[in-house]
């Protein structure tokens, strides 16, 4: 039996190609679908990761063919048309991106053999296929991304031996997806190299341009990103490594290490200058957080880009008691098995699964005199979690999608800054109570 | 109160002779005194033409593209015997969904509360050869046609055509569909067609409602742009058209078909491929008991 869509951890893969295109810069979408789906798709994000809004000529405004029942019964192919040259017209752009949805892809039309005339013309365009059973936003990423980067960004034989590209973070279905990104650009600017991030506010089009001639991508996913980053591969040459999202201290060691290894860069005074950093905070604090015991059991409830990370810092370095690691997105077999590591991780997604889980992994004191009860507890997951935890008397904080009960702007968990950020976020809900 | 109307729809393989049936089944119901709507639910919308001496319609679709809504009067047609001749239409080969236009169509007939209007005795759906998706499937759906017949002959192709035509009146049957009035035996001239699409017949618990022969008679009218009721009313070919619709008028009792799985198709199939060869190279059945 099919499984009913009830408070979704995502939305289908055109959603995911517009939060794309939407932080790009100079970027501009041209949906091909019905009435609606821009619009609706872009609001799920817009307020779904905390309220990071549409940008420029995307969410509400980003234009729409917005077929109804003549396109569909006849083909919606000279809509299409109407539209690009419509939007060529009137809205500035350095790369138009047409992302289909169901109902053009149901009726076949020739999307790609329609932006092609203007490709041929010299319009700066692509077209991507995402209807939403292609699957979810995350595949829309890594289609988007494809469409982009490998169709469109030019090849570029000569590499830049201190250029790299970051993938893997999913914008929006990442929340922290900018904050991540500044921090690990940062890192690996220490270290001497030069960054493109392509989705954060410093970035300009000639980032996206200049990504063929990068000598690595860097990919912050075991999951989602890799199967472009092949493809990036065969087409430009340019060798990926999939890394987990480093945070914290032991984990950012370990990365810059590794990347200072690989282009033959001492890793050594990023890795001092980021410890003095992280420890110079942390013992200002290490009193309070030992002497009131701030201590806590731990349920990460995540998508598979956050589950490891963060599940990892919380019991490495924060020295919690993590009991289960949930990961929400719709894996395959292959993509579970790449998830493999020292953290047991259980893949359900349903809200209502996951407290059912929770409830028959950690049964409750039923007037017992000596009970092994799972508190405190601490359910560090999206902002469905809430009920959950509260439910089971549980601090709760929303790290991942949807993640509406809070505002990110530039807040990060990434790096040494980030593992900092998410003590603080953490350990702060103990202190709003006690006030 | 308005009378019930009765709404067929004629299904079969692509290239049975469905079009030719249905126009000679409207003109010869239409004969005899009944109001007739023949309506055409294929993309090329040549389905009416020989009830209008070959000439093609403006489509329901074609009509709704250009002006955006459509008056279902300005769509329907008058023709041979004052039948009201109506073509769905669709897109071009290749672009758009024609399923969505036959909804859509149909879907704006309904609507527009048109059938009782006109104060029709007889609606008859000529759909598109093959039910390839959910739209072509629509005249069978609840509150549309309460009658299916099949075309079909006794090629093995146009059986399982009209199997998986069982098949999907069987799926709707149970939510108010159409149900499955009987076959239509077309082109029967060789002896053991007719034996087949009779075997076929009764294995799916179905009636043969008539045998089509094939006739010259048929295709000399067409090339005319009429049916055969009009161009050859005296003709053997008329009488048989004219005791189909008199067999339907009648009819009034349809059932939920019993398809065959394909495993028993195939296997009730290869039989007659056997018997087929025998009848061919002479198989003289019996001979041991004769002494030969």
């Amino acid at each position: 039996m099919s499984d009913f869509i009830e408070r979704p951890r995502t939305a289908c893969a055109l959603a995911g190609a517009l939060a794309v295109i939407g932080n790009l810069p100079d970027v501009v979408p041209i949906v091909h679908t019905s009435l609606g789906c821009g619009g609706n798709l872009a609001n799920s994000v817009a307020f779904g990761s905390g309220y990071l809004g549409g940008g420029y000529c995307n969410g509400g405004q980003a234009p729409s063919t917005g077929v109804t029942e003549t396109e569909i019964v006849f083909g919606g192919t000279d809509r299409l048309s109407e539209q690009i040259k419509n939007t060529l017209e009137l809205i500035e752009a350095k790369l138009y991106v047409v992302a289909t949805g169901c109902m053009t892809e149901m009726i076949g039309d020739d999307t790609s053999g329609t932006v092609s005339t203007f490709i041929d013309e010299g319009y700066p365009i692509v077209a991507v296929s995402t209807p939403s059973f292609k699957g979810d936003s995350y595949h829309g990423y890594d289609i988007v991304l494809d469409g982009i980067f490998n169709k469109f960004v030019p090849v570029e034989k000569e590499k830049d031996h201190k250029l790299v590209n970051i993938f893997g973070l999913v914008p929006g279905y990442d929340p922290f997806f900018r904050g991540d990104l500044e921090e690990i650009a940062k890192l690996l600017k220490s270290l001497g190299l030069r960054v493109n991030t392509f989705f954060t506010p410093d970035q300009t089009f000639e980032n996206i341009i200049s990504a063929s001639k990068a000598s690595l991508n860097i990919v912050f996913s075991r999951v989602w990103g890799v199967e472009f980053a092949e493809k990036f591969k065969e087409r430009h040459g340019t060798p990926y490594q999939i890394s987990d999202l480093p945070i914290g201290p032991e984990a950012t060691d370990k990365f810059i290490s590794d990347i200072g290894e690989k282009f033959a860069l001492s890793p050594d005074e990023v890795i001092e200058n980021g410890n003095k950093e992280f420890y110079g905070y942390f013992e200002r604090c290490a009193d309070a957080f030992c002497d009131q015991d701030l201590k806590s059991y731990a349920i990460t409830v995540t998508n598979s880009n956050y589950a490891i990370p963060v599940s990892r810092f919380i019991s490495t370095e924060m020295g919690w008691v993590l009991t289960d690691s949930f990961v929400t997105d719709k894996l395959t077999d292959s993509q579970k098995e790449a998830l493999k590591s020292e953290i047991p991780l259980i893949f359900l997604t349903g809200v209502t699964e996951i407290a059912k889980a929770i409830n028959t992994n950690h049964p409750r004191n039923r007037a017992q005199r000596y009970f092994d009860d799972l508190s405190p507890l601490y359910i560090i997951g999206s902002t469905l979690e809430k009920r959950t935890a509260t439910a089971r008397g549980a601090k709760h904080m929303s790290v991942s999608f949807p993640a509406y009960d809070r505002f990110i702007t530039d807040r990060g968990y990434a790096g040494y800054r980030g593992g900092l950020h998410l003590f603080e976020d953490l350990i702060s809900q103990f202190m709003s109570v006690k006030s | 109160m308005s009378k019930k109307i009765k709404q067929i729809a004629i299904y079969g393989k692509g290239g049975i002779g469905k079009s030719t049936t249905t126009s000679n089944l409207s003109a010869a119901l239409s004969e005899a005194g009944y109001k007739v709507m023949q309506f055409g639910c294929d993309p090329k919308s040549d389905s009416t033409n020989t009830l209008r001496g070959g000439t093609y319609i403006p489509t329901v679709l074609d009509t709704l593209r250009e002006k955006g809504s459509v008056n279902a009067h300005d769509v329907i047609f008058e023709g041979y015997n004052g039948i009201y001749c109506v073509e769905a239409g669709g897109p071009a080969p290749g672009v758009g969904c024609a399923g969505r236009g036959i909804i859509t169509a149909v879907e704006l007939f309904k609507q527009q509360k048109i059938f009782d209007e006109l104060d029709l005795d007889f609606v008859i759906y000529d759909v598109l050869g093959d039910v390839v998706c959910g739209g072509f499937a629509v005249p069978i759906r609840e509150g549309i046609a309460q009658h299916v017949f099949t075309v079909s002959s006794g090629d093995f192709m146009s059986i399982y055509a009209s199997n998986n035509l069982f098949k999907g009146i069987k799926k709707y049957s149970n939510s108010g569909g159409a149900l499955l009035g009987g076959i239509i035996a077309n082109s029967i001239n060789q002896g053991y067609s007719r034996d087949i699409v009779d075997d076929f017949a009764e294995r799916t618990k179905t009636k043969i409602m008539q045998y089509v022969p094939r006739s010259i008679t048929v295709t000399q009218s067409e090339l005319k742009g009429k049916t055969t009721i009009e161009a050859a009313p005296d003709s053997e070919q008329a009488g048989v058209y004219r005791e189909l619709a008199s067999r339907i008028a009648q009819h009034e009792t349809s059932s939920s078909p019993h398809p065959l799985e394909l495993d028993e198709l195939r296997a009730w199939a290869a039989t007659w491929s056997d018997k087929l060869l025998e009848l061919e190279s002479g198989v003289v059945v019996g001979g041991e008991k004769a002494g030969i």
